[in-house]
Parts: structure tokens; C-alpha cells; sequence
């Protein structure tokens, strides 16, 4: 034990001393976290710009506008009528705009006398792509459609829907993204970090160095494993302490968390050692580790939901073990969710022993 | 005394290359031994079969009185190794190094412990400096501090000198000197022959896994390259006949220095006494003691230069 301490204390010190280290363990995840929650505090209360060009300007089209003002989705904007609207909108960048066609109250009224057989036209020009589009045209079409209820007299057969948060009630996106950020941190740290370990320790010979001393592999396995798991959860609680003193976020830190921690330590660890086996040098470790790791952070749910992905990328999704330690770190920080917790936690440890021995055996410090 | 190293028929084999190929050899306690010898002349592999790095193909060798095979357990703490290129960890101090190394041997070293270390290899003033900022030379000489670390009866020292300048090259020399005189067993691999020649109590040459030749540097001299040789420069043609006229076996090199070998002190006397009575027009004479180069030349038919052979 007294090696694997010696070991862990040098190993620590060399590591913080790297400033790179020190960087991605403690740095990097404050700042994704004040990123994001920069980003996202405002998600629900932010509206868009709608730029309109009416050319009604009658009571009708003042109400419609008054009314989509209403709803604080988004804010009315004029645009002059003397313009081609389209040209306007490529020329000023619009994602939306709004064209009420001269002729709209008539065009209600009617619509009115006929029971609906002539409508009233409205024209939103924009880019679909954007999500802010999508916002948009659904407001719209709400308003409408309260207007047309208000007109005709009729009351809605649906009530509003009735709103219960599933996660604590101040639950926001960074909430969410959080345990995302956890799961990143850990993967980031040690697998990037143990394979350019492995590699630099190879062609560097400290493994050989090392094996001259009373010092046995699977004692510096531990050590490694040791300060990971250390560096982690000291990082965890560093990154949770900034995100709830900047942003409030409401999460469970228990000793499941903890759980997750340590099987995600020795999970991406023993991934690196593998892949630190089989690269030459630092530079190719850090290359492979980037090769594996870059897409596993966007697509294992560390960033967005994964059901929102295409359902093949779904499917890749479940393959990669990241996806188990963000979902299980969300389970347990955010939801309190212990048997989905404990479904993931199995999965992350199975897969953390299975790479570990794995990992053991590929390397080796001794010639042949 | 048993001696500290015993090995016998030591072979090792990679495929077809015999890296070590029937090596026999016995290190007394309290000696340096070197193994002197080109680039891949097996010498590491050899140290790394005693270091218990590598597995012998065949062959038996026994380190401390244990055979490496068996209970290397036994030998691990009580040897010390510098390896070839060594690389001290780039951000510890040589003190916290040798503490961590101390550790690793189960030892309980503490700064003061490691300071005197540190003193003793002539690197106390670095002691807090990180290992990248150190030179090459005190890179080597903080590998000697941290194998020393566990206070160990048998130092491996491979190629410790390799790639250093003059000066630092002898200030290392000085501190095996030291090393030796308090009596511990050294096993130096080197290519340097001067190196060999200066420090060592036995040398083995090897050459393509095999040794060529073993004794102390004066014994390989003396039965490789002769003893001494007269040098008498500008003798030319003339002097050369002169002196074979008198039964002096001579020969003449293409600057027109003439060269007279003489095996031992006897024939020297003899030789010398021939020489007073020969008037010759000399520009200089001078007489020249054969060294490792000239037995490592007469005994691979090359010259060695950084390891690589030349000719």
C-alpha cells in the first residue's frame, strides 16, 4: 500500500505540475459549466425578434400583432411597407418575418359571412432550418387560431394542459447537461490522459525504470486508478460547487455518484491503457484517444438527448459506454432515479472490469 | 567470495539473431566489470537478463547467489540499475525522485536522506529543480542517485556516459571511482574503450552476442596488441633500413615514421640499447603503450566510433 501511495503521490504531482492536467480536470468542466449555464439560464423566458410588414394596418392585423405580442414568445418589430419583404429579409438576415397582405380584415370578414369557405391569408417568409422558425410558426398558428375561436364565439373543448415536473422544480437545461459534463470530464481525463501515459511511459522506458523496483504492475495500475478516481470526484464536487453558487442547480451527490465515479475511472482508464498499449508514441495515443472519444462525447447523450438522434444513431448510441455513465450520473444527480441508477451503474462496471483485465494483460513493461 | 554474478552458456534469441550466444562469465564483489562492445553487441540484453527484464532463451546465471530464473524477488532490492537512456521524470525534483524511488524499494526515505543521496552523486545544488531542466550530464547522474536509492550491493550501470561531453563524461567517471571504493559491485556496458580501459577491473569484449575476449585491460593489452611501441618520427626509408640491417624488426608507415613493437620490458632493454648506437636524423622519438583500440581493432578488424563500427 505504501508503494501504491508513493506512486500515486509522484503520478499526482507530475500530473497537476503538467498544467494540462490540472486544465482538463478542473478547468475545462467550470468552464463548460459556466458556458452553459450562461447559455441555457435564460432557455424559456428569451423571445424572438418578428419583424412584420403590414400593409393591412387595420384594427384586425393591430389585434393579430398585439396578440402575438401577448404570448412574450415573441416581440413585433415593423418593417416598412414600401419594400419587397423577401428582399428585406435576405438583406437584413431575418430568420422570420411576417407579411399581412393588404385586404387581411376584409379577407376575416368575409371569412366570417362564408363560414370559413374564404380564409384569411397570412405569409411568414424565414429559415426553416432554424429552430427560432419553428417557435415562430407555431405561435403563430396558436394565435390564429385563438382569434378564430374569440370570433366565432366558441370555447375550446381542451383545457391547457396541466404541467408536473418530473425532476426537482427549478430542473433546467443545465441541470441536465451537467451530468454530461461530468461524464465528459471523467472520460476526457483518463482516457486521454492514460493513453498518452501508457505511451509516453513505453517509449520513454520509465516502464522499464519502473521495473527494477520492488514495484509490481498491477500496484501501478492501482496507483493510476487511485488518483483517477480521486482527481474525479475531487473535480465532481469543485464543478457541482460552481454550477449550484453560479446557476442554482438543484442535484443529489450520494454515495452512488460516487459509485459512478470510481466504475467510470477504471472504465475509460483501462480503455486508455489499451490504446496506450498499441500506439508508438504520446502523439499517436492522444490521436487514437481522439478518434474514439471525440464522437463518443456527442453521441452518447452528454449534450442533448439521445431519442432526438436518428434511430441508427440511436443504436450506436447504446453501444458506447459513455452513454451508460451520463444517463446513470443523470439518474442518480438529477432524476433520484436508484433502479435505472443501478441498471446503469451494472453496465458501467461490467464493461470497466472487462477493459481493466483486458487492459492488464495487453500491457506489459517487461521485454520479452 | 563467491562471486556476485555467475553465468553460464547465457543465451538469448529473437527468431534467427542471436542477441546473446553462449556467454559465460563470473563478476568478483567489490570490482567494476565492463561489458565493451558495438552497438548490438548484446551487451544490454545481457545486463537485462540480470536485471530480470528479460528471459534467457537458455543458459543459467545467478545474481547475489540467486539464479534470476528462480527468486528474483530475492536479487530486485539489493541491485541498483541505471538503464541505457535513462530519462528522469520531467517534472519531479531529483529530491522528491528520489524519494518516490526510495518508496518504491521499501525503504523510508525522507528529504534529508535523499539531500545526502543527492550530495553523494554531486547534485545538491539541482536538488529542486524539475528533471527537464536538468543537463544530460546531471540527468545521469540523478539515475545513479535514484539507483543507489535502496542501498543496493550490485550496481548495473548501462552505457551511463553515452552521449555526454568530455567534461561531463569524466566527472561521471569520478563519481563510479567513487562508487567502486566503497565497495560495491559495478557492471558498466560501454562502447567507450577508454571508458573500459580507465575504470574497469575486468572487461569482456563482446561481438555479436558472443565474448571475444575477457581479462583486465593490461592482459588484453598485452596479449592483443603487444606491449609498447617506439614511434621514430621521420626515420624514412633509411632509418628502416638501418635498423633491419641491426635484426630491429621495423616497419614503416606512409608519413615515413618508422615503428619498432616490442612485446616486453625485456626486449625493450635490448632494443633500446641497439637504438643509442644509430645515428639517424630523427624529428622525434617517443614511445606509445597499446590500449583497448588497438585490441578491439586487432580482434574485430574495425575501429569503433559512438557504438557504430567504422572500417
Amino acid at each position: 500500500m505504501n508503494k501504491i501511495l508513493a506512486d500515486t503521490i509522484a503520478f499526482g504531482r507530475q500530473y497537476l505540475r503538467s498544467k494540462v492536467g490540472a486544465f482538463f480536470t478542473f478547468i475545462f468542466p467550470i468552464l463548460l459549466v459556466l458556458l452553459f449555464g450562461a447559455v441555457f439560464s435564460q432557455t424559456g423566458t428569451a423571445s424572438i425578434d418578428m419583424p412584420v410588414q403590414d400593409l393591412d394596418d387595420s384594427g384586425m392585423s393591430r389585434a393579430f400583432l398585439d396578440a402575438l405580442n401577448n404570448t412574450t414568445v415573441v416581440r413585433v418589430s415593423m418593417i416598412p411597407t414600401d419594400v419587397a419583404i423577401r428582399d428585406y429579409a435576405i438583406e437584413h438576415s431575418l430568420t422570420v418575418a411576417l407579411f399581412i397582405p393588404a385586404g387581411f380584415e376584409d379577407a376575416v370578414f368575409t371569412s366570417l359571412a362564408t363560414n370559413g369557405t374564404v380564409q384569411a391569408n397570412l405569409t411568414l417568409y424565414g429559415d426553416v432550418s432554424q429552430p427560432s422558425f419553428g417557435v415562430a410558426i407555431g405561435v403563430i398558428e396558436a394565435v390564429a387560431d385563438q382569434m378564430s375561436f374569440a370570433l366565432v364565439g366558441a370555447t375550446p373543448v381542451f383545457a391547457p394542459p396541466q404541467v408536473i415536473p418530473l425532476a426537482p422544480e427549478r430542473f433546467g437545461a443545465l441541470d441536465y447537461l451537467l451530468p454530461g459534463i461530468v461524464g465528459m470530464t471523467v472520460m476526457f481525463n483518463t482516457l486521454y490522459i492514460m493513453a498518452a501515459v501508457c505511451a509516453e511511459y513505453r517509449s520513454r522506458k520509465y516502464f522499464k525504470l519502473l521495473a527494477t523496483t520492488t514495484l509490481t504492475k498491477s500496484e501501478w495500475l492501482a496507483s493510476k486508478i487511485l488518483w483517477f478516481t480521486l482527481s474525479m470526484v475531487l473535480s465532481l464536487l469543485v464543478t457541482l460547487a460552481v454550477a449550484i453558487a453560479a446557476f442554482g442547480v438543484e442535484i443529489r451527490f450520494d454515495l452512488l455518484t460516487l459509485a459512478f465515479i470510481v466504475s467510470g475511472s477504471v472504465l475509460f482508464a483501462s480503455l486508455g491503457m489499451l490504446l496506450g498499449s498499441f500506439s508508438k508514441d504520446p502523439e499517436s495515443a492522444s490521436a487514437l484517444a481522439n478518434a474514439i472519444g471525440f464522437p463518443m462525447m456527442f453521441l452518447s447523450g452528454s449534450f442533448w438527448d439521445v431519442t432526438t438522434m436518428p434511430d441508427y444513431m440511436q443504436t450506436i448510441a447504446k453501444g458506447l459506454p459513455l452513454t451508460y455513465l451520463s444517463d446513470g450520473l443523470r439518474d442518480t444527480l438529477v432524476y433520484g432515479n436508484l433502479d435505472r441508477a443501478l441498471g446503469n451503474l451494472a453496465v458501467v462496471s461490467v464493461v470497466a472490469a472487462a477493459l481493466f483485465v483486458l487492459g492488464a494483460r495487453v500491457m506489459s513493461w517487461k521485454e520479452r | 567470495m563467491r562471486p556476485v554474478i555467475e553465468i553460464e552458456g547465457l543465451v538469448k534469441t529473437y527468431g534467427d539473431l542471436h542477441a546473446v550466444d553462449r556467454l559465460s562469465l563470473s563478476v568478483p564483489g567489490g570490482t567494476v566489470f565492463s561489458l565493451l562492445g558495438p552497438n548490438g553487441a548484446g551487451k544490454t540484453t545481457t545486463v537485462e537478463i540480470l536485471e530480470g527484464l528479460r528471459q534467457p532463451t537458455a543458459g543459467t546465471a545467478r545474481v547475489l547467489g540467486h539464479d534470476i530464473r528462480e527468486d528474483y524477488a530475492e536479487i530486485r532490492g539489493r541491485i541498483g540499475v541505471l538503464p541505457q537512456d535513462f530519462e528522469p521524470f520531467d517534472r519531479l525534483t531529483p529530491t522528491e525522485a528520489v524519494v518516490y524511488w526510495g518508496r518504491l524499494f521499501n525503504k523510508d526515505v525522507g528529504k534529508e536522506d535523499a539531500r545526502k543521496i543527492l550530495e553523494e552523486v554531486g547534485l545538491l545544488h539541482r536538488a529542486n529543480l524539475q528533471g527537464l531542466r536538468l543537463s544530460g550530464g546531471e540527468k545521469r547522474r540523478l539515475g545513479i542517485a535514484m539507483s543507489l536509492v535502496g542501498q543496493p550491493e550490485l550496481l548495473f550501470l548501462d552505457e551511463p556516459t553515452t552521449g555526454l561531453d568530455p567534461k561531463a563524461r569524466r566527472d561521471l567517471w569520478g563519481l563510479i571511482r567513487r562508487l567502486r571504493g566503497e565497495g560495491r559491485t559495478i557492471v558498466l556496458t560501454t562502447h567507450y574503450l577508454e571508458e573500459a580501459e580507465q575504470l574497469s577491473d575486468d572487461v569482456l569484449i563482446m561481438h555479436k552476442g558472443k565474448a571475444i575476449a575477457q581479462g583486465t585491460p593490461e592482459e588484453l593489452v598485452a596479449k592483443s596488441a603487444g606491449m609498447t611501441t617506439i614511434v621514430m618520427r621521420g626515420a624514412g626509408e633509411a632509418g628502416l633500413n638501418e635498423l633491419q640491417r641491426r635484426g630491429i624488426a621495423a616497419e614503416i608507415e606512409s608519413d615515413g615514421d618508422v615503428l619498432v613493437h616490442v612485446a616486453n620490458p625485456a626486449e625493450m632493454r635490448i632494443v633500446l640499447a641497439k637504438l643509442a648506437s644509430i645515428e639517424l636524423p630523427l624529428k622525434d622519438m617517443y614511445t606509445k603503450r597499446g590500449t583497448l583500440e588497438d585490441v578491439f581493432l586487432r580482434l574485430v578488424g574495425a575501429t569503433m566510433d559512438e557504438g557504430v563500427l567504422q572500417g
